[in-house]
């Protein structure tokens, strides 16, 4: 990494050379809020000196969407403008480099919005399309966080962005003196912690806690994977989130039988699910409580019939950096990767021996909860029967 | 937790109603598309809220970013300037029978200043412009620009950034201040085509431009009319191109001009200004361009493509022009055209040549208006036999 770049610029090469990894002549799609233009900008200059050959910027607002939900006809609510597929289809044509910027300017900018409007205002036909090219492999990509005002209010109650920055790069291993050198021993950590699981043969996991009692039957073709993924058309390797601290694998769609609490707050479509209780039934989500928030989940839920299912279940300790800030930081990327987590909704193909086989769940949703915590005892139960404790208050079991 | 509700500014929500119900004339049942730039993000909520106030199905916002495009220039490969992306051609294509909106006033004056001219002045999305250009042919769409107040804007104008005083001077060039801007405009509207009809039953066979360093006959078109920026769609939508307008125009014979025109004001061309440019032209093309500063640039602009060294406008604006009566030069084409008379190298008007374009009126990617008049111009009409008959002395119209 050069000398004597800004803050961001250090952060927008890290993204480009190890998040997505972007290559000569590639073309690079970068998805942005307005809010997040600084690292925006930072990204589309260290994709072009990495030798890209376009970067397109796609900027979104809250507000326009506000003013969509606000006014727009209920049909209008989950309709994809067909330039919009168009524009994502092309990208994974040419098998573009992926950048997504999140961190939510106004978390509660639709707060005193409809949920069940919220829950419904989702592109359908694009998250079809995006899941698609997911599970074909076709893009190196990367999701990173942009510290701004409104998430820095979210955490401290005030606007320290300065603050916040320091626990990003605490997070993203930017406070090290080589973070690339840093991010490859990080990656084959993870790498270790995926064989491991993998050569253990986890017929299911078990997840005992406050409110919790939960069993995830896991495939026989279910692969455990780390941080790295790799594009299956041009094997181009890549760290699809920053930061990632993470085990996970497709869990089977049928198997999932009790009741789980969410351990932490999680902010859907800029509203605020609080004090989580979920209960599965045969693999779908058959009951749904919260203190705040429950509209949001069950409007998601309905969205199509395998959103109610699990599509992955990840498994994070004390080690992680983003746990050890000790932060809620009302950010999915951060905050899964704090604890761990699972997600109704869509499965990554990736982390199955055959790709999208029967058991695997396929859905244009995909939402991460976190159930880990101290309080929380995660097992491994073998296909032998055998019971193996992966991770007791928090500390990872195997490596002892 | 209370819920807040963004706050409203009700002048720009006034602002933007009168953009979307006189400017464009948004219909019920319309998809909108609105081209705008992340910094003139409140503008650009306001115009969704009142488009979809307005009746809108569906409201398109497409943000833009200066500093990508600088990125673009400054580090990607040639092919990056010209590259239309696959998607935005679709987008442009789907805005058949729709409305559009842009918005204009630059955040940062001088933002591409450090860049190679050329390379600034060939960086344009060809086929992109290409679709426009057959859509301002076909007349499908009704559309409007306006200009949000910046900082960066007021500072250019003033030399600090008085952000109010930009908003009274945008309000009154506006007829904002009025008590019933839509009945102002509609006077307004009213006024300009007289003169239109005016100039149009006088067939006038060229028109003459004297005054210091200026000498310039341009021959008219007999297929050609005069107009306001009172235009119609070719399903018959009312709708008037630029808030504030105070023009009333033709396309020339894009094949008779000669002699040599002084421009009267700046020019900011691609975040670039030009100051005192002088064109040599002959047989109706730009010979030769000087200029006190950034001649560069439009010797770039004008090898875009074959046509653009032609004349595509000529529009006569008087002394009682709002705009012009600030005094202000703002920088910005969309006002100071709207100051005094001026000329488009270029692409011409469809809206007021009857027969196939391209008969007479130039066709090119290139539209670029500067800045001719001033109470130093006079202005005359040429008649068939030769009579001279005066438009414009020192800034009053003298056929009203």
């Amino acid at each position: 990494m050069a000398a004597g770049l800004t803050r961001v610029d250090r952060y927008a090469e890290l993204i480009v050379q190890i998040g997505a990894n972007v290559q000569p002549g590639q073309i690079v799609e970068v998805i942005a809020r307005i809010e997040h233009a600084h690292v925006a900008r930072a990204v589309a200059r260290a994709a072009y000196r990495a030798g890209a050959v376009y970067v397109d910027v796609g900027y979104s607002d809250q507000h326009v969407r506000r003013a969509m939900i606000e006014h727009a006809a209920a049909d209008v609510l989950s309709w994809t403008p067909p330039w919009l597929l168009e524009r994502a289809k092309h990208f994974g044509d040419v098998n573009a480099a992926i950048v997504a910027l999140v961190g939510d300017a106004e978390p509660e900018l639709l707060a005193d919005l409809p949920g069940d409007r919220v829950g419904m205002a989702r592109m359908k036909a694009l998250g079809e399309e995006l899941t698609r090219q997911t599970n074909e492999g076709l893009n190196n990509w990367v999701v990173a966080g942009v510290p701004n005002d409104g998430w820095a209010t979210q955490l401290f109650g005030t606007p320290d962005v300065d603050a916040l920055w320091e626990l990003v790069e605490f997070c993203v291993r930017l406070d090290e003196d080589d973070p690339v050198a840093a991010w490859r021993e990080h990656v084959e950590m993870i790498g270790a912690r995926a064989r491991l699981l993998n050569d253990m043969r986890v017929d299911s996991l078990r997840y005992r806690g406050p409110g919790t009692d939960l069993t995830v039957g896991l495939l026989p073709e279910s692969r455990w994977q780390g941080c790295e993924s790799t594009t299956s058309v041009n094997g181009i390797n890549y760290v699809a989130n920053m930061p990632t601290e993470e085990v996970f694998t497709t869990p089977d769609r049928r198997r999932t039988q009790g009741t789980v609490r969410s351990t932490q707050p999680l902010v859907l479509g800029g509203q605020i699910v609080k004090g989580l209780e979920v209960r599965f039934e045969d693999g779908r989500i058959v009951d749904v409580r919260a203190e705040e928030g429950a509209s949001m989940i069950e409007a998601e839920l309905a969205i199509d019939e395998s959103a109610p299912y699990l599509g992955e279940v990840a498994l994070v300790d004390a080690t992680s950096r983003v746990g050890q800030t000790g932060r809620v930081f009302y950010e999915t990327l951060f905050d899964e990767n704090a604890s761990c987590h699972v997600a109704y909704g869509s499965a990554y193909a990736e982390a199955v021996e055959g790709g999208v086989i029967e058991g695997v769940n396929v859905s244009s949703v995909h939402t991460d909860f976190m159930i880990g915590g101290t309080d929380v005892e995660v097992d491994a139960v073998l296909h032998d029967g055998a019971v193996v404790p992966l991770l007791r208050d928090n500390v990872w079991q195997p490596e002892r | 937790m209370a819920a807040i509700a963004p706050a409203i500014d009700e002048r720009l929500e006034a602002y933007a109603d009168l953009a979307v119900r006189v400017g464009a004339n948004v219909q019920v049942g319309q998809t909108v598309f609105l081209t705008t730039q992340i910094e003139h993000a409140p503008l650009a909520r306001a115009l969704t809220r009142a488009a979809y106030r307005a009746g809108a199905r569906y409201v398109d916002v497409r943000y833009r970013d200066d500093h990508v495009r600088h990125a673009m220039i400054e580090l990607g490969p040639d092919e990056a300037l010209t590259h239309s992306p696959e998607w935005m051609k679709q987008l442009y294509r789907a805005m058949e029978g729709g409305a559009q909106l842009w918005t204009t006033g630059e955040p940062e004056p001088e933002l591409m200043n450090d860049l190679d001219g050329e390379r600034v002045g060939r960086a344009r999305m060809k086929e992109v412009v290409e679709i426009i250009r057959e859509q301002m042919v076909q007349r499908s769409l009704n559309w409007s620009g306006v200009a949000y107040p910046s900082e960066g804007w007021a500072t250019q104008i003033y030399g600090e950034p008085d952000v109010e005083r930009l908003w009274e001077a945008v309000a009154f060039c506006t007829r904002l201040d009025e008590a019933d801007p839509v009945q102002a405009w509609r006077d307004h509207m009213a006024r300009l085509e007289g003169r239109g009809k005016v100039l149009t039953e006088l067939q006038l066979d060229a028109v003459h431009y004297t005054g210091p360093g200026t000498d310039l006959t341009v021959g008219l078109n007999p297929n050609a009319r005069w107009m306001s920026a009172l235009f119609r769609t070719r399903d018959g939508i009312e709708y008037v191109p630029n808030m504030p307008t105070e023009e009333v125009f033709t396309t020339p014979d894009c094949r008779r001009a000669e002699g040599t025109i002084r421009s009267s004001r700046p020019l900011v061309l691609d975040g670039d200004i030009i100051e005192g440019l002088r064109l040599t032209v002959k047989d109706g093309k730009i010979v030769d361009v000087q200029a006190d500063k950034g001649a560069g640039i439009v010797r770039g602009q004008l090898e875009i493509d074959d046509r653009a060294a032609y004349f595509g406008e000529l529009a006569l604006v008087d002394g009682t022009s709002r705009v012009g009566r600030t005094k202000t030069t703002f920088f910005d084409t969309l006002y100071d055209e709207n100051a005094t008379c001026h000329i488009a190298y270029g692409f011409g008007v469809p809206e007021v040549f009857d027969g196939d374009p391209g008969d007479g009126m130039n066709i090119s990617g290139v539209h670029t208006d500067f800045m001719v008049g001033g109470p130093e111009l006079a202005v005359d009409g040429i008649t068939k036999d030769g009579t001279a008959i005066p438009i414009l002395r020192e800034d009053v119209w003298q056929l009203d």
